[in-house]
């Protein structure tokens, strides 16, 4: 998600008409599938799932239309990073030509009435426990989980080491406080806290909606408080630890760090080259690293906001799921909708397609992170496998964000940097955060 | 009778093809448009009609108001910038020398750069280049980023806006410069004028024409600026550079708001006939018949 909304180039704003455009005309080129099929089904995938790993996804196509016995083809549109699902999306439908599977995440309230019930197909069946909630929406299950995503403070492991920290002894703000100050002796600034809205606004927000509660109906209870408008942010000492830790990583920041749009190489850099010894961000930032340090071990630990070891949330990282596959029910043929589910089954079931999916990058997978049953590839580089030992032990915080109505991660972004930026004090970003509500 | 039909037959075989196309591309989406102003359109489909909800709804929303505020300062700021350089440059360029051909193809060669990558560029200059200098020499005026703070991000695009469309209008008033009649010139000579009596007294009245264009067009594109505004700003810091336009754009889709955000955009379709007519009507005044 957060890959979703990074600017990788302004410049999509004003492109999206031009490609759309051009996709349109590209329509029907993909070559059919295997030979002895009397019909070929064809059928449209609106992906660009991850900017980083497109040419992977192109290629796992171009693999699957040549090989696939389904009698398939699948036609990529591409969809710009910088544009807003929606307007992509609301193009496609008013042209009566809606794309049969299409990925997204806050925007599948305004999809649920046009795409596919998942219940009780096979696929849903595998998806591990949990992943399906957010996409579950009327007792409608209307998309499939594509990956999990962790975010929290990322760390360089040789950094810690030569300042002698052990990032699984960090339980406590306080013991957060004084890691950073071992980093500090050692020369190295401690933390590099990017002002992204995006990191802010969805991410960093989301540490406090996670520790909110420690039930789903507990943290959903506090958004619906948030919607009528009767919390007060102030009173909730889950906040005030929250806003405690917002200041630790403000203080002890590196002076690079601020609010503007090129931040987040900058991030990269600095943790990659170990100017930084940690950097509040997720595990879409691994691939990065490793293409600036290649034998560095990077790796993700909990923020700790309360003070008091065994807290709940202390001790786990946010583990969400950043984009779910829907398939259109609207426009599309009843044999486009099966051939769109024999798609997305080739790859989450078949060792070819499972390869795809989960393999190493530069084996030309596109390295997510399996959250299905049965999955026989496991993603190798460090911070994966540290990822998928919090999930297997349960230290896992949820997305709320994943809940945050259409557009809130922006108001709270914007509110989140006035604070960073100290041009408002804490009344007044409680009392913003408040408002970004009811508006 | 028969004369008659033919025109009209004449009139189509000409007029036929143009009066389809801008049917199509104009008349029918913009009514359309205002429909769903009337609906609560979801991007996919309208479910009712609600009257004028949308509007009220619009006009109760402070972020609406406070980006068309915000706009109107842009407006105003680059408005009388723009034009003072343009017309400052169209008076140098005029001036018979050797070389001022290539002066002139010179200051107008940013207005040959599209918006986003203007942007992106100045987005560098500001973030960048420019700190790296001021660090360099000591002049503090660029030190920080100018885009990370509203007043002088707002300046930034005003800059920026600047930079791009004065080369234009320059253009618009060389032509206008070069086009006055000789005769009245030299009638003034002969009355013993100074130059800048000239100026004022009988060049500016006989190019009012050229005022009325070029500020029409810088009002127009200045209200207009879409671009320019998300490429170098994104709105940014914290969502208090957003021009109108930028503004209904991300109410309809960032914020899946469609039926509001279509009411804002015919609001601001309003506001912007209200000053152009306006700023039209006032400029008229000013021109003299020859």
């Amino acid at each position: 998600m957060a890959v979703i909304n990074r600017k990788v180039a302004s410049a999509a704003g004003v492109a999206t008409v031009a490609t759309l455009l051009f996709s349109g005309c590209a329509a029907g080129s993909s070559d059919a599938g295997a030979g002895d099929c009397s019909e070929v089904t064809e059928i449209t995938w609106l992906g660009t799932i991850k900017v980083e790993i497109q040419d992977q996804f192109t290629d796992a196509i171009e693999f699957y239309n040549e090989n696939n016995t389904d009698c398939v083809a699948v036609e990529i549109l591409e969809s710009p990073q910088d544009v807003p699902f929606l307007q992509t999306v609301t193009t496609y439908y008013e042209a009566g030509k809606a794309p049969t599977i299409m990925t997204a995440l806050q925007e599948l309230p305004d999809m649920a009435p046009r795409v596919l019930d998942w219940s009780g197909d096979p696929l849903a069946e595998l998806a591990a426990d949990g992943t399906l909630d957010v996409a579950t929406i009327d007792g409608k299950v209307v998309g499939l989980p594509i990956t999990a995503e962790a975010f929290g403070l990322l760390y360089n492991k040789a950094v810690l080491d030569a300042a002698g920290v052990d990032p699984a002894s960090i339980t406590t703000r306080s013991e957060l406080a004084d890691a950073f100050d071992a980093v500090a002796e050692t020369g190295v600034a401690p933390v590099h806290f990017s002002g992204l809205w995006w990191s802010l606004g969805a991410h960093f927000t989301n540490v406090y909606h996670a520790n909110a509660a420690d039930t789903v109906e507990g943290r959903l209870a506090i958004l619906d408080e948030l919607k009528a408008g009767s919390k007060d942010l102030s009173s909730d000492p889950v906040f005030e630890n929250w806003l405690e830790t917002f200041d630790l990583l403000k203080e002890n920041s590196i002076d690079s760090a601020s609010i503007a749009d090129t931040d987040y190489d900058l991030g990269v850099e600095n943790l990659a080259v170990g100017d930084a010894g940690f950097w509040f961000m997720g595990n879409w930032a691994e691939p990065n690293l490793l293409t600036a340090t290649p034998d560095g071990e990077f790796g993700v630990m909990p923020v700790p906001i309360s003070d008091e070891a065994g807290t709940y949330g202390n001790d786990s990282i946010s583990v969400g799921v950043p984009f779910y596959a829907m398939i259109d029910a609207e426009q599309s043929t009843p044999e486009q909708q099966e051939a769109a589910k024999a798609v997305l089954s080739w790859f989450l079931t078949t060792p070819e397609g499972q390869a795809y999916w989960s393999g190493p990058v530069e084996e030309g997978g596109m390295n997510f992170i399996p959250v299905y049953d049965g999955f026989e590839v496991t993603p190798s580089t460090f911070m994966a496998a540290e990822i998928a030992e919090y999930i297997a032990a349960g230290k896992t915080l949820q997305w709320v964000n994943s809940a945050y109505p259409a557009g809130l991660q922006e108001a709270y972004g914007a509110a989140a940097q006035k604070y960073y930026d100290g041009v408002s004090d804490r009344a007044a970003f409680a009392a913003e955060l408040e408002a970004a509500w009811v508006q | 009778m028969r004369t008659r039909r033919q025109e009209i037959r004449r009139f189509l075989v000409f007029a036929l093809v143009p009066l389809a196309i801008f049917t199509l591309v104009l008349v029918v989406p913009f009514t359309r448009g205002i429909y769903f102003t009337f609906t609560d359109w979801n991007g996919f489909d309208v479910t009712q009609f609600v009257g004028l909800d949308n509007y009220i709804a619009a006009f109760q929303n402070e972020d609406f108001w406070g980006s068309m505020l915000f706009t109107a300062g842009y407006v105003v700021a680059s408005l009388i910038l723009v034009n003072v350089v343009a017309f400052g440059l169209a008076l140098l360029v005029t001036i018979p020398l050797r070389g001022v051909n290539v002066l002139r193809t010179a200051f107008f060669l940013p207005n040959l750069i599209g918006g986003v990558i203007l942007g992106l560029i100045w987005q560098f200059l500001f973030g960048q280049a420019l700190p790296t200098i001021a660090e360099a020499t000591g002049i503090p005026v660029f030190a920080e980023n100018w885009l990370l703070d509203t007043t002088t991000a707002f300046w930034a695009m005003v800059i920026v806006t600047v930079w791009q469309m004065s080369g234009y209008m320059m253009i618009i008033y060389v032509t206008a410069l070069m086009s006055i009649e000789q005769e009245a010139l030299e009638a003034s000579l002969i009355d013993g004028t100074n130059g800048l009596q000239r100026l004022v007294f009988i060049k500016l009245p006989l190019m009012a024409q050229a005022f009325t264009i070029s500020l029409f067009l810088t009002l127009r594109n200045a209200f207009m600026a879409f671009d320019l505004n998300l490429s170098l700003t994104g709105g940014n810091p914290y969502g208090t550079t957003e021009l109108i336009s930028l503004q209904v754009f991300r109410e309809a889709f960032s914020f899946g708001n469609f039926s509001s955000g279509q009411t804002q955009a015919v609001l601001m379709f309003v506001v912007i006939a209200i000053a152009a007519l306006a700023q039209v009507a006032i400029s008229k005044r000013f021109e003299v018949q020859r």
